[in-house]
């Protein structure tokens, strides 16, 4: 085991969460109350343990319904608690040790010792300390997020979809009396019998929020008390019945996301179509009614919180509705414009038949400085998932990408991204003899390396960084794995068990053999970096002979210090994005070593799929802190490259070329991989036409994805010396969006160094 | 030679510009003036210097010597383009315009976006300099291109023998036809140019069709209703219905002082808006005029 710290951040955390509504002792209650019931239920069933655990936070946590709300259900979290994932709360039954620290401060002195109760107790229970007891490995594998390590590992639950379309068509009701059916088969199954003590806490959670909308409603002035009326009426019959209308299944669709804790929500256009389109048949609502729940939605979404979840996917194949469902995508895309929220992460998926009108829309939400929609493509991307994830193309075309960008199947599948492997750090490793240049631990694992001095051609060379890739990658499949194992032992996730197939025919939680696919993803880094690195390698010491590996190590770890030449020949060498077979060939030769590498381990070991995902949240910026010079000619400590975009500034040739570069990977290896793209908007907005065939064909040439930033040249550099200016404008990262002034110094250094694309620029 | 890929001023949809070396003309509003030599010429960058005057051990026909302010001076009118210069520099700042290239390497690099051409309506762009001081391999790049498939746009100031423009005719899609005056003794004076020798180019390509003129509106030369008059005058005299306004800018001043030259036109470019009043009477005149490239 591995020494760790339990209060180290646990993930990226840009958006500022409200505080809780609870005076911080209400808080030290609850959790002592969460202690006490997890202590005494040590030895019950972990389902039991579980829904006697959520009985304490629910409907507790529920905080008060906001004038602008035209859906219940705003939630608060408590450093102690119950979770999925580490964006809200934390994961299983929890403790965010540094958060309970922070809170002791807020407590009179006197009471602070209960606190420290509670810590002890926690040190032994916090799902994720066990689950670092067991797996964390010295010198190669560490916690999130700590970026000494080649690779960090964690567990959580990331990016449930729930089957909502079974939720709305069953209602409550129908899913007890779903349960209670299968229950009579098997009248001792735990999972079942806590399922419906679930239930129960729905119906208590939506009843007290129904009686807040009428507490409010007296005192609201008319129009906001019919809307809280309504709200109430909602709420009463989602407590049994299925809905009947738009707002009706929204509702019931929010307040189901909430219990779970899941904080991406899937095809939305295709559920709730039908009650949108219904309800405007009707006339029970008008478009602008309609406009107003969505707007509601995105701001509910928005003020959770999660800077790298609330995933709203509209548009693409597969939908069961596909009329219904576009009238909530033009709606969305329209509320997408206007609101420029940095949440929800709204993405459309489109395919050649997609009309011209949702390109359009899509490309006028982008041309405003949304940074949204994200654009996905369905005639890459379910071929390639029905391939990477072993499935027929039907179920493959329910896909759906969560957080930075990984793909799960919605109520199917689960993929969460419990591993994350820097590429980069382990090549300096590697070219160090098997100690981190950055902090002289030995990190190879074992692995026997050769010294420099004897590798005699490129292939031999490429083929030691990859027996050392061979050892990181078979730890990556064990420690995912691992991971569900852990949760499966103390957790259920009985909420999202619930929707989830194939659980309840199965009487199974989803870890315990529930769910119909096991998924997994692997969070790669520095890819670009590495290729280019073995492609200088490859120019300036085996072709060219201009240096011998030895010298250029010498130059890494000197940080070029007094190599000045070297660097600028490291620097000159191809690089990715430019559009050269050399260096895209090297980039798509290591994506594959890696992505198959990855898929062959996670069948090995049992799951449906263990994909890489070339995501990115912040962490290739907090990740080249920590990691060496490398013979790209990246200085030590540098950012390194964004995703599958090439290191910023790396690339010279303009869009076509770097787009070029960004479709040769076969998307099959991969589930989910991010491309970023910046224009300013007078090359975006002043060509349109061009713009859109331009994304056309990069997708005809087999691109998978775009997202862009359109943004005006030197306004970031503006905005890092004046932040005051820009409290609203909001990039793209890479797999989410922020507001520019809350990031890091060294973040805003790495997207100031993007290339921009800009119509002076093509100007001769 | 230089490539510029996704131009989006030379021509419609999205190209590829093939910018050949060599210009016989010396338009002091030029924003390539590197390309106005045949042969290559270095553009050294003062402000990234670092006057370590590696350059000066480097070249192997020793023509860089060091500058009475440390900095490099050029020989540039014997430079073969051997890049040593460039390589050797620690900075950056040194940088070789008109790099030769086979006309296969070209070709390699424009095919690379053929698609993007066919679904934008765009292609290749072959400018300069001036691109038909390099004719026979022009007329190779065409054959090359309109083989392919791929649409081509020729941009040209029309100071070129009649004989090399009247082949480049049936392989090329689209002239940019640079028109700068109507005045034939000022278009001498200030840019080398022989108006009968252009007009007479220019009537010769009317005929297909397929020409756009182009002129730069430039403050003090040409940006008065007169001349402006007297050109579009011109184009309705030859049946040419597509005329561009293209406002006088100043991105390439920069490149001035990299070559060590000095720009003598205003240090402000102009607007757009500023363009429309003459736009207007060209448009009177029954003429296409749009403003930009």
């Amino acid at each position: 085991m591995a020494k760790f710290n339990i209060e180290t951040v646990q993930n990226v955390e840009i958006s500022k969460k409200f505080p809780s509504e609870k005076t911080p002792l209400e808080q030290l209650e609850i959790m002592e109350q969460y202690t006490a019931v997890h202590k005494a239920n040590l030895g019950s069933s972990k389902e039991m343990r579980e829904a006697r655990c959520l009985e304490v936070l629910y409907p507790r946590l529920f905080r008060h319904i906001q004038p602008q709300d035209l859906t219940a259900g705003r939630l608060d979290f408590l450093p102690i608690g119950f979770g999925c994932v580490t964006s809200l709360g934390g994961v299983g039954h929890y403790c965010v040790f540094r958060k309970l620290k922070t809170f002791r401060e807020q407590l009179p002195e006197s009471e602070r010792a209960r606190v420290d109760s509670l810590y002890e107790y926690w040190t032994h229970h916090d799902l994720k300390t066990v689950y670092n007891r067991e797996t964390l490995q010295e010198g190669v594998l560490g916690m999130f997020i700590d970026t000494e390590y080649p690779m960090i590992a964690t567990a959580r639950l990331s990016g449930m979809m729930l089957d909502y379309p079974t939720l709305l068509s069953l209602g409550i009701g129908g899913m007890r009396a779903k349960i209670a059916e299968k229950l009579s088969e098997s009248p001792d199954n735990e999972f079942l019998k806590a399922g419906l003590i679930c239930l129960d806490i729905f119906v208590r959670s939506a009843e007290m929020l129904r009686q807040d909308a009428i507490n409010q409603a007296v005192k609201a002035n008319p129009e906001r008390s019919r809307e809280l009326l309504a709200m109430a009426d909602a709420l009463d019959r989602i407590k049994e019945h299925s809905p009947s209308t738009f707002p009706e299944a929204l509702q019931l669709l929010w307040l189901y996301a909430l219990l779970a804790g899941v904080i991406n929500y899937g095809r939305l256009d295709d559920f709730l179509g039908p009650y949108l389109a219904a309800d405007l048949r009707e006339g029970r609502l008008d478009e602008n009614g309609a406009y107003r729940y969505i707007r509601s939605l995105w701001t509910l979404i928005e003020n959770r919180r999660t800077t790298v979840n609330g995933r709203i996917i509209v548009g693409g194949k597969g939908r069961k509705h596909p009329k219904e469902a576009d009238i909530f995508l033009h709606l969305a895309m329209k509320v997408a414009k206007d609101c420029r929220y940095v949440e929800p992460q709204f993405t459309v998926r489109i395919d050649k038949d997609t009309p011209e009108q949702v390109w359009d829309e899509a490309l006028d939400a982008l041309g405003a400085g949304a940074t949204y929609p994200t654009i996905y493509n369905d005639d890459v991307e379910v071929p390639a998932v029905a391939y990477g994830m072993r499935m027929d193309q039907a179920t493959a075309a329910q896909y759906v990408p969560f957080g930075c960008t990984e793909f799960v199947i919605q109520g199917e599948s689960t993929g969460t991204p419990n591993i994350c492997i820097n590429l980069l750090k382990i090549l300096t490793i590697f070219m160090n003899g098997g100690i981190d240049p950055e902090d002289g631990i030995r990190k190879d694992g074992g692995v026997p390396i050769k010294p420099l001095s004897e590798y005699r051609t490129f292939d031999e060379f490429y083929k030691g960084y990859k027996r050392l890739l061979d050892f990181y990658l078979d730890l990556s499949a064990q420690a995912q794995f691992h991971s569900y194992e852990v949760m499966n032992r103390h957790v259920g996730f009985l909420f999202t068990s619930l929707l989830m197939k194939d659980c309840i025919e199965r009487g199974k939680t989803l870890l315990d053999g529930g769910v119909r696919y096991l998924g997994g993803t692997n969070e790669t880094y520095g890819n670009i970096n590495a290729s280019d690195s073995l492609t200088a390698i490859k120019d300036l010491v085996f072709d060219r002979k201009k240096y011998t590996l030895e010298q250029i190590e010498e130059a890494l770890l000197a940080n070029f210090q007094g190599y000045d030449d070297i660097r600028r020949d490291c620097l000159a060498c191809d690089k990715y994005g430019n559009d050269l077979e050399s260096a895209d060939s090297m980039a798509d030769d290591l994506y594959e070593f890696v992505a198959k590498g990855v898929r062959d381990r996670g069948i090995a070991i049992g799951m449906q799929y263990f994909l890489i995902v070339i995501s990115n949240n912040q962490l290739n910026t907090e990740w080249g802190l920590k990691t060496g010079a490398s013979p790209d000619g990246r200085l030590r400590g540098m950012y390194m490259n964004p995703a599958n975009n090439p290191q910023g500034g790396a690339d010279r040739n303009g869009p076509t070329a770097m787009l070029n570069s960004l479709a040769r990977f076969d998307a099959r290896y991969h589930a989910g991989s991010v491309q970023n793209i910046k224009f300013t908007p007078s090359m975006f907005n002043g060509h349109r036409d061009v713009i859109k065939s331009l994304f056309r064909t990069y997708f005809d040439r087999g691109g998978c994805h775009i997202m862009v930033t359109v943004v005006d040249s030197g306004v970031l550099e503006d905005a890092v010396k004046n932040p005051e200016k820009y409290p609203d404008l909001i990039v793209r990262v890479a797999g989410f969006s922020a507001v520019f002034v809350d990031l890091s110094p060294e973040i805003q250094q790495e997207l100031l160094s993007r290339v921009l694309y800009d119509e002076r620029k093509s100007l001769c | 030679m230089s490539i510029q890929r996704f131009s989006l001023h030379d021509g419609p949809g999205i190209r590829t510009t093939v910018f050949l070396q060599g210009c016989p003309l010396h338009c002091p509003w030029c924003s390539n003036p590197e390309s106005q030599p045949v042969h290559p010429v270095q553009r050294h960058a003062r402000d990234k210097c670092v006057r370590c005057l590696r350059c000066v051990a480097a070249c192997p026909s020793s023509l860089i010597s060091p500058g009475p302010d440390g900095y490099p001076v050029f020989d540039r009118d014997s430079c073969q383009g051997c890049l040593s210069c460039e390589k050797s520099c620690p900075a950056g700042a040194i940088s070789i315009s008109g790099k030769q290239l086979s006309i296969r390497e070209i070709m390699e690099t424009v095919e690379r976006d053929s698609d993007y051409y066919r679904n934008s309506g765009g292609g290749v762009t072959f400018s300069g300099g001036e691109p038909f001081m390099q004719g026979e391999a022009l007329i190779s790049l065409l054959e090359e291109s309109a083989g392919k498939g791929i649409h081509t746009a020729i941009e040209t100031c029309g100071q070129v023998p009649s004989d090399i423009i009247r082949r480049a005719y049936a392989l090329t899609d689209l002239f940019l036809f640079d028109l700068k005056h109507c005045d034939g003794r000022k278009l001498k004076s200030i840019t080398g140019a022989d108006i009968d020798l252009i007009l007479g180019n220019l009537a010769m390509l009317a005929g297909s069709g397929n020409v756009t003129v182009r002129i730069p509106c430039i403050p003090g030369f040409n940006l008065d209703s007169e001349s402006l008059s007297g050109m579009f005058g011109i184009a309705v005299s030859m049946g040419i219905r597509e005329v561009h306004l293209l406002p006088y800018h100043i991105l390439g001043m920069d490149k001035y002082e990299q070559l060590q030259r000095q720009y003598s036109l205003p240090g402000e470019g102009l607007a757009k808006e500023v363009l429309e009043p003459y736009a207007a009477i060209g448009r009177s005149m029954g003429l296409n005029v749009g403003i930009g490239g």
